[in-house]
């Protein structure tokens, strides 16, 4: 076989793309989503500082409620102090002049609102504006200038533009190594494919250095290669058998064509030829039909069987069969139990079975065929006296090509006990060969119909 | 008679010719499917040996062909596909009878010669089925002859009443095993033999054995033994 160039280590693909766009995508949007909570919260304090200031100033004095004189005053005393400030506080009279403070604003209307003012600069600035209306149609107004909030503004597309960036190299390299490590795992799986499809069975994955569910997953493998390793050994047996069982034949017939034979005996060897030829024949048969009911390729006429009038029939066939071999067939009790089952199958089951009472005990064996209901199964029991199959051989002639040590005949196709447990097993059966002490004893059970519907 | 043979295998067509020929029947031969159509065509045949496996058009199309024009002759197909499954597409799809490669020479003509006749008017049978003096009774399965009544098993009977059917006509082991049983599978004993020995040891006892045996291809009941 030829070896298959080492495989190149697979990159990142797609998928490492894929999640890293995914990733980046999934970090903008909580950025902009934690941008939008911080403006809120900025702006919701600044508010609230305007709320504290306005308080502030128009608190009451020791007399009563502050006039407009005390509020002036107090505009005019933080003047003094304070030359530097993010905030500012303006005086309007009830005709809407500018009495205090030094802003260029005009008077804004009640309430929270956004201004515009010209600064110190030249630029005009954003600000914030919190005005109360006083009972004598005074306006007090403090102006705070958010320069916090412009900034975190101007802020948002680099910002953006950093998580967007950050997160997809992120994303993209935990997609890489994850993927890296992956694939190292997997590296051992498929080194061992490699190795079996070079024709290696016995080689598994090595899952001694592997954890979470890629030991599962190689633990599951190797279950599948060992089966799949008994089912080829299994066929490759089969192989060897068929083989040298066709090969038997095939020699016999070509040792009689190049055999020189007097001119007499042309027919008798002409007749021998075909013999074997039948032989070969047989083998095919037998192979084509054993294919045929365990790949389920058999067109099954499943229908209810009466097994009793079954054998019944097959017994009356058989009996002159079994006699002329100077065997015995006697029927047991035969109870009326029915099965869901294919006709055909089952008759080549049963005759099978009587077949090899025929083929492999000598003459003189009797032979005992019998029907009972056993629980839910119909128990179909076929016991003989003859030489009976020593303990280790019960399970090996239920292969195809096995035969039993007395067997020397070679009769048959050597796949007539294995057609049988395919038929049994078709029918959801168990098929069990024991020692009738002496002789052999064929026990098949088969699910059998409940007997309300067998009355019926 | 002539016979329809279309096999591409020119080996085994030249066998099934040559055998045909000896026993008086006028083979034509063809190696495809639209030759078959083409012959078919042209004149009338008697009967038809159709492989299944033809180059170009399958035996299963030429079948379908014919029966869509009514123009199917009896069809005894041959084919390489012998599992159960094959066969009865084969028969469903016209064949009167269907025969898995290897087959022997007798056997096919056997079949070629019951699907022939069948196609010709047949006598109408089973109840009081007779043959010269020889008659059955299906009711007590019991055979008589002049003043003397035997009973028979129930697979003795059918077999003389399939022998009975095809009087003077070679029926193969086969034939028996597929009619009589009932079985698809191929037994590796001889049930045929041991059952047809003792309906004849029977018949014996009855003073008329019209049966015949040819020796490894089967069995024909002698209509002229029966008087």
């Amino acid at each position: 076989m030829i070896a298959s160039p080492a495989r190149r280590a697979p990159g990142p693909g797609r998928l490492a793309i894929q999640f890293g766009v995914a990733f980046a995508l999934a970090m903008l949007a909580m950025g902009v989503i934690v941008f939008l909570v911080a403006e809120e919260r900025i702006a919701q304090r600044i508010d609230d500082a305007l709320q504290v200031h306005v308080t502030k100033f128009l608190r009451p004095v020791a007399t009563g409620p502050a006039t407009d004189a005390d509020v002036i005053a107090r505009i005019q005393e933080w003047q003094r102090r304070k030359m530097l400030s993010e905030r500012t506080y303006l005086f309007y009279d009830a005709a809407g002049r500018l009495v205090a403070g030094r802003l260029d604003l005009a008077a804004p209307q009640p309430g929270y609102s956004d201004v515009t003012f010209m600064g110190g600069g030249k630029k005009p600035q954003k600000g914030r504006a919190l005005a109360t209306r006083r009972p004598d149609g005074s306006l007090f107004v403090v102006v705070q200038h958010s320069e916090a909030a412009a900034s975190l503004r101007a802020l948002l597309p680099s910002v953006v533009a950093a998580i967007f960036v950050s997160a997809l190299l992120v994303g993209l390299a935990a997609t890489i190594l994850f993927a890296r490590l992956t694939a190292r795992r997997l590296a051992e799986t498929q080194a061992a494919a490699d190795a079996i499809a070079q024709g290696d069975l016995t080689r598994r994955i090595p899952s001694n250095r592997l954890d979470g569910m890629f030991a599962v997953q190689a633990e599951s493998l190797n279950r599948m290669l060992d089966r799949m390793e008994d089912m080829v050994n299994a066929q490759r047996q089969f192989s060897s058998h068929l083989a040298h069982d066709l090969r038997t034949p095939l020699t016999r017939l070509r040792g009689l064509l190049t055999a020189e034979t007097a001119e007499a005996d042309r027919v008798r060897l002409l007749e021998r030829a075909e013999r074997e030829c039948a032989s070969i024949i047989t083998i095919f048969d037998a192979l084509l039909r054993l294919a045929e009911i365990e790949t389920g390729r058999h067109p099954s006429a499943v229908r209810d069987l009466p097994l009793r009038d079954m054998l019944e029939d097959i017994a009356e066939t058989m009996e002159p069969v079994i006699a002329d071999a100077g065997c015995a067939l006697e029927l047991g009790r035969l109870e009326p139990v029915r099965v869901r089952g294919d006709a055909d199958l089952f008759n080549q089951m049963i005759v099978n079975l009587l077949e090899n009472v025929v083929t492999h005990t000598p003459a003189g064996t009797r032979a005992k065929l019998s029907l009972e209901q056993a629980g839910e199964s119909a128990l179909i029991a076929i016991d003989d006296d003859g030489p009976g199959l020593a303990e280790g051989e019960r399970d090996r002639v239920l292969l195809p090509f096995e035969r039993g040590k007395g067997s020397g005949l070679r009769r048959g196709s050597g796949l007539g006990l294995a057609i049988t447990r395919a038929i049994v097993r078709f029918h959801q059966g168990s098929l069990e060969l024991a020692d009738n002490a002496p002789g052999l004893k064929v026990r098949i059970r088969l699910p059998a119909l409940p007997e309300a519907v067998q009355a019926a | 008679m002539r016979v329809l043979v279309v096999e591409d295998d020119a080996v085994i067509a030249d066998h099934i010719t040559a055998c045909l020929g000896t026993l008086g029947y006028r083979p034509e031969r063809v190696a495809s499917g639209e030759d078959a159509l083409a012959a078919i065509e042209r004149q009338r045949f008697s009967g038809m040996v159709l492989d299944r496996l033809l180059p170009g058009m399958s035996g299963i199309e030429v079948l379908a062909r014919l029966r869509a024009e009514r123009r199917l002759p009896p069809v005894v197909m041959l084919s390489a596909l012998g599992t159960v499954k094959d066969r009865i597409e084969g028969l469903a799809a016209g064949a009167d009878d269907y025969l898995a490669k290897p087959f022997d020479m007798d056997e096919l003509v056997a079949r070629l010669n019951a699907v022939t006749r069948r196609a010709a008017p047949t006598p109408p049978s089973d109840t009081g089925l007779a043959v010269g003096r020889l008659k059955l009774d299906p009711s007590s399965h019991s055979v008589l002859f002049l003043d003397r009544t035997i009973e028979l098993n129930r697979k003795q009977f059918s077999l003389l009443a399939h022998l009975m059917r095809c009087a003077d006509r070679l029926v193969t082991r086969g034939m028996l095993l597929e009619s009589v049983w009932g079985y698809a599978f191929t037994p590796t004993t001889n049930i045929v033999e041991s059952n047809m020995s003792r309906l004849r040891a029977r018949l014996e006892e009855l003073g008329c054995d019209p049966i015949d045996t040819l020796r490894g291809s089967g069995y024909v009941l002698r209509s002229e033994r029966c008087r």
